[in-house]
């Protein structure tokens, strides 16, 4: 789940999770909704990811910079998402791609301001600056 | 969150916050603004975000807020911060993603009356040459060859190629091209980002806009700059484009190492940054040099655009259609710089982040014909309100590094502006003032409607009266080609 907040100058979301995959596919899922990117059709392309990084923010934002680089440079959308594995620092995930059919705005960047992704009720929950 | 008791009263229009009002304060932080815009400044994270800016180390003087300031992410937007070279770091976050977003100026001898049977249709044929919005890509043909050319050279391979004359490049900031550039320290990414975008305005806040010259408050130095009442002026406001976003985004992404390396502690993460003489920060200047010369470059490339559509749209009615340089400036950049520090010439690295540049009379890199009177500076207000140009001070050395604002300064968000605001209401209200609108797309036009933004005219007026700038010119807008 995702809601849009309040930035002066930029984009910002709150992400909740029930664990650290949903938290991932539902910020991504925001950022999609930021950037007003739609895909009318049933994913056709299956692509692979694997990312490292230091700690559970920093992956969340190189995941993020991901599937915005593709939105941007390939038009992709990414319409399912399957964690084969999350960790802290470990990302290794299948996906189903699709071409965007709109797209309002492109995401100019994930910032890492103010992030944090805490536990909250049983699940977890950051908070999302993006550059537009 | 910093409180209004927080801010000690310097002058009518300067507050500070002293450097002890948070144990990792290196310097004090300090704010331009007068008593009734204290409310909305306070009301969202920018002072904070200028308290955090002063925890960088190397830090001298005071991290300083220009008077348009507003909430960003890491450094405020209107934030500067000078940090010495000797021990002094640089940051990534202190310049943003859209390393040399910038406005240019350019003035013509066409006056208002001349222009008005041709404005749409010199409207549609600029919209037609500058590729922008959404995904649009540019109509050159760029090289890797070209793309390293472009990021050593700026505007200098612009006039190598037949776009741009000779005159422009000493009316740029830095000549348009910023020595110390490597395109080897760019990652494939941003160079794959960058090839198809050169000589393109981009989408959000970016714009192309045609101006009539409303008032001159300056005469002697509006004369100097070749500005005088209802004249046809053109701004053009873009930058790096996706290969300045890459390289932001490589930069703040690597430095979370380097911040662990060198063992700095920072409020926030998106304030990374490296010791200037280490390997980190110089790859990241000579990558933020490059990253700055393919924006000169692309306001350059514009500028010929522009100028095409002048001589396509208005030779067959108007004889003098020609555009001429006033200034290209930066407000989104790292630039090395000496001032005086504690009463001695320092070598500092100048981190102006939605701030620009404003240097007084006497700086040897301004053209001849601007040299005695001081270097321009252009603030750009919002969309449908006006724009003023102003001329830098010897004051603004001492009270911000030489720096002023840069536009008019968000007070709403994206978020609100939409709930608020009707593209199409928004447009049809432009037109009725007489302005002949461009845009992408409607909910990207409300986005930038003029109620979203602080009054330009009272922004401008605490620059004027802190000494930051002096006004020259004060420019209304007649159409406007947003992305």
């Amino acid at each position: 789940m995702y809601q849009e907040l309040d930035h002066t100058a930029d984009c910002a979301i709150r992400v909740w999770g029930a664990d650290r995959a949903e938290l991932f596919a539902d910020a991504a899922k925001g950022m999609y909704w930021l950037a007003g990117a739609t895909t009318g059709e049933a994913g056709e392309e299956i692509r692979h990811l694997t990312l490292t990084a230091s700690d559970q923010e920093s992956l969340l934002v190189r995941w993020l910079q991901e599937l915005a680089y593709w939105l941007e440079s390939e038009s992709r959308v990414v319409s399912g998402i399957s964690f084969q594995e999350l960790t802290m620092t470990h990302l290794d995930a299948e996906m189903t791609c699709g071409t965007a059919t709109s797209i309002a705005r492109f995401i100019k960047a994930v910032t890492y301001h103010d992030l944090a992704i805490v536990p909250v009720g049983g699940g977890l929950q950051t908070a999302i600056v993006f550059d537009v | 969150m910093v409180q209004k008791r927080d801010l000690t009263r310097v002058t009518d229009t300067l507050w500070e916050i002293p450097s002890h009002h948070r144990s990792d304060m290196r310097v004090p932080a300090r704010l331009f603004a007068t008593a009734d815009m204290l409310d909305d400044v306070l009301a969202d994270k920018t002072i904070d975000q200028l308290v955090n800016m002063t925890t960088l180390p190397g830090s001298v003087g005071w991290a300083a807020a220009m008077p348009d300031a507003h909430q960003g992410y890491g450094f405020c937007i209107g934030g500067v911060l000078a940090t010495r070279l000797s021990d002094g770091v640089i940051s990534p976050g202190g310049v943003g993603y859209d390393i040399n977003c910038g406005v240019r100026l350019l003035r013509s001898e066409v006056t208002q009356d001349e222009i008005a049977p041709f404005l749409d249709s010199l409207m549609t044929s600029i919209d037609q040459n500058c590729p922008s919005g959404v995904g649009r890509q540019g109509t050159l043909k760029v090289s890797g060859q070209d793309l390293d050319a472009v990021l050593v050279g700026g505007s200098q391979w612009a006039l190598r190629k037949g776009y741009a004359r000779p005159q422009d490049l000493p009316h740029t900031e830095s000549h348009g091209s910023i020595p110390g550039a490597d395109p080897g320290a760019l990652s494939s990414r941003a160079r794959s980002r960058g090839c198809p975008q050169l000589g393109t305005l981009g989408a959000g806040n970016h714009f192309v806009e045609v101006d009539v010259v409303e008032e001159v408050t300056d005469p002697a130095v509006a004369t100097a700059f070749g500005i005088r009442p209802g004249q046809i002026m053109v701004q053009i406001h873009s930058g790096s484009r996706g290969l300045g976003h890459q390289v932001a985004t490589d930069y703040v992404e690597s430095f979370q190492d380097a911040v662990r390396k060198h063992s700095i502690r920072l409020p926030d993460r998106e304030l990374v940054c490296a010791p200037f003489g280490s390997k980190e920060g110089q790859a990241y200047f000579a990558a933020m040099c490059a990253a700055a010369n393919y924006a000169f470059c692309n306001r350059q490339l514009l500028t010929h655009w522009v100028r095409r559509s002048f001589e396509d749209v208005l030779a067959a009615h108007i004889r003098r259609f020609d555009l001429h340089m006033v200034y290209d400036i930066a407000h989104n950049i790292a630039k090395v710089e000496t001032h005086i520090v504690q009463g001695a010439k320092t070598k500092v690295c100048v981190h102006r982040k939605g701030a620009t540049r404003a240097f007084g009379p006497g700086f040897a890199e301004l053209p001849a014909d601007y040299r005695d009177f001081g270097q321009p500076v252009l603030v750009p207000g919002s969309m449908g309100t006006a724009s003023w140009l102003l001329v830098g001070t010897e004051q603004s050395m001492e009270l911000s590094f030489g720096s002023c604002c840069h536009g008019a300064g968000r007070t709403m968000s994206r978020a609100q502006a939409k709930k608020t605001i009707w593209g199409s209401d928004l447009r049809q209200q432009l037109e009725a003032q007489g302005i002949v609108v461009r845009a992408g797309s409607m909910a990207g036009l409300a986005e930038e409607a003029p109620a979203a933004y602080k009054d330009v005219d009272q922004v401008v007026d605490v620059v004027h009266r802190a000494g930051l700038a002096s006004k020259v010119a004060r420019l209304r807008p007649l159409g406007v080609i947003k992305g």
